[in-house]
């Protein structure tokens, strides 16, 4: 899957359904995610977006980025208003209003949209059994409103309202695991996916729509501002938060976990954790923490995929 | 520009565009297997034909290959072009029972078993000529190409051999409509198994990390293309600086 790098993305559509021109910082591992997933997509796709970075940089009026029908909603009723599209749909299609066959509602959302404050309505919506897609881009913190760690941030990353110093090793709590979250609630697709793979990103947005009921996708999106990283190594970023362990990809159809990736052996995390400044002032103990934790976690998906 | 009515609807277009492109960007769905946006349209399928009339006459022609023109009536869902659509599905189907991408077209048009004898073995490849195209087009490596002609046509590496041009990149497998190729990584081997022919390569190890990253004939073919030393690609990209 990732040695197929060279040829195969010139097959990819040239069409771009998330336009040029947008306001994201150099290096946005999140704006290509988007980009990305939108392609996938295709035209008929409705989306919800809630506030975040990408709403902010997409739609400065007057200007947008969208070239699909295009909804920005609230931090915490993503899900509700895709959910509200969805019925609408199928309740013109019943009423003989109007048949839209084949559009696929989308739900886009940051990882504070999804982890804390849209948790609720997502839950809701994934209970009630819409069909329809959310897919959270994890830029693990608030980013746009200036780095402020949410439940998604990882262990021992310094933002603004979890500085490092003294008494404090950064972020305290380990990283909420959503994509578990969303399986307990035994919706039919899970999976994550990385833009750094983007042919594992293209076939699970595919399988995601595809399927009926509700789907969740869980998309890590490098933020160079936040991490403190270089914006040239975002792509490379990307890959290394799957190969050293700490954002495993991997994906669950009705319940069965399936790896998809198979790394015979972990990379250090060090090897990601070093190129981020947001993680500079560990010590060599905490790494080894993060080295245990990843290595422990990784080994209980890794039984759950057998 | 010229205006052109498809399904009874009025529609603009540049004018040369290709009917299927110009029905697609309005939201108007045509089936067709062997149209690709990357590489130039062939009419191998036949699945996309559609019914045009000019000046009071009607035939049917391939939509991936009739160029917009003004005034043109197009009918995509006519009874005529349903049939037809059916037709070749079915003609596609016994020739590939196998193929899931066909048996799902074949359930959508309602076609339940195919009217023609089905054929055995022929590992769902159609004739389609993307990947053929692709390793010309895209890649520029020209390994694969159709051979013989009629009922004998068919897939083929020179000879029915290994494929000295072949770079194991795995376009021709990632653009199959029909996942007639199927390419699978194996510990320090990649093997890509086509109708005809099973080509097994060499994975090039990156000198830092150890894990084996991309076929050594790839890397070779990019060296050769770009003038590159020949050390280049010792480490992989996440091993370079």
């Amino acid at each position: 899957m990732d040695k197929q790098t060279v040829y195969i993305p010139r097959l990819a559509s040239t069409k771009e359904r998330f336009a040029p021109g947008h306001r994201a910082c150099i290096g946005c591992g999140e704006a290509l995610a988007v980009r990305l997933v939108c392609k996938a997509l295709g035209d008929n796709v409705i989306i919800a977006n809630a506030t975040g970075c990408m709403e902010i940089v997409s739609s400065q009026l007057p200007y947008t980025s969208w070239t699909v029908p295009w909804i920005h909603t609230l931090f915490e009723n993503t899900a509700a208003v895709a959910s509200g599209m969805e019925s609408g749909l199928k309740a013109m299609n019943r009423k003989g209003v109007k048949s839209l066959p084949g559009v696929k509602v989308v739900a886009m959302a940051g990882d504070g949209g999804t982890s804390d404050i849209g948790l609720q309505a997502l839950s809701g919506a994934l209970e009630r059994g819409h069909n329809f897609l959310y897919v959270c881009f994890d830029n693990e913190a608030y980013m746009n409103t200036g780095i402020q760690r949410s439940s998604s941030t990882p262990y021992g990353a310094s933002t603004t309202t979890s500085p490092a110093g003294k008494v404090s090793v950064g972020k305290f709590s380990w990283k909420k695991n959503m994509p578990a979250i969303a399986v307990a609630h035994n919706v039919p697709y899970v999976a994550t996916a990385s833009p750094s793979y983007f042919k594992d990103l293209f076939s699970k947005v595919k399988k995601a729509v595809a399927v009926n009921g509700p789907a969740y996708l869980h998309v890590l999106s490098v933020c160079p501002v936040g991490w403190r990283s270089a914006p040239e190594l975002s792509v490379r970023m990307g890959r290394l938060a799957v190969q050293t362990g700490m954002f495993p990809l991997y994906e669950v159809e009705n319940g069965k976990y399936k790896l998809s990736m198979d790394l015979p052996k972990l990379r250090p995390v060090a090897d990601y954790l070093k190129l981020q400044g947001r993680f500079r002032h560990l010590t060599q103990d905490m790494i080894q923490e993060i080295q245990r934790r990843v290595n422990e976690e990784y080994a209980k998906l890794k039984e759950k995929a057998a | 520009m010229v205006t052109l009515t498809i399904d009874g609807r009025e529609v603009r277009a540049e004018e040369g565009k290709v009917l299927l492109e110009v029905a697609r960007d309005n939201r108007i769905d045509i089936p067709a297997l062997c149209q690709h946006d990357s590489v130039a349209a062939y009419g191998a399928c036949r699945l996309c034909m559609v019914e045009i009339s000019r000046k009071g006459r009607e035939k049917l022609v391939a939509s991936c290959l009739y160029p917009a023109e003004e005034g043109l009536v197009v009918k995509t869902d006519s009874p005529r072009v349903i049939h037809v659509r059916r037709t070749v599905t079915e003609l596609l189907l016994a020739r590939c029972p196998d193929s899931e991408v066909l048996q799902d077209l074949a359930r959508k048009l309602g076609i339940e078993r195919p009217r023609f004898s089905l054929e055995e073995g022929n590992h769902k490849c159609i004739l389609c000529a993307l990947c053929t195209r692709a390793c010309e087009q895209v890649v520029g490596a020209s390994a694969i190409s159709l051979a013989n002609r009629g009922t004998a046509r068919q897939m083929a590496t020179p000879f029915h051999a290994f494929s000295e041009a072949c770079i194991a990149c795995g376009t021709c497998a990632e653009i199959c409509p029909t996942r007639a190729i199927d390419i699978n990584d194996v510990g320090d081997t990649r093997i890509i198994v086509m109708p005809n022919v099973t080509m097994e390569f060499k994975l090039k190890q990156c000198s830092v990390c150890g894990s084996y990253w991309a076929p050594e004939r790839q890397l070779e073919h990019i060296i050769r293309q770009a003038g590159l030393p020949d050390n280049a690609f010792d480490k992989c990209p996440d091993c370079r600086d």
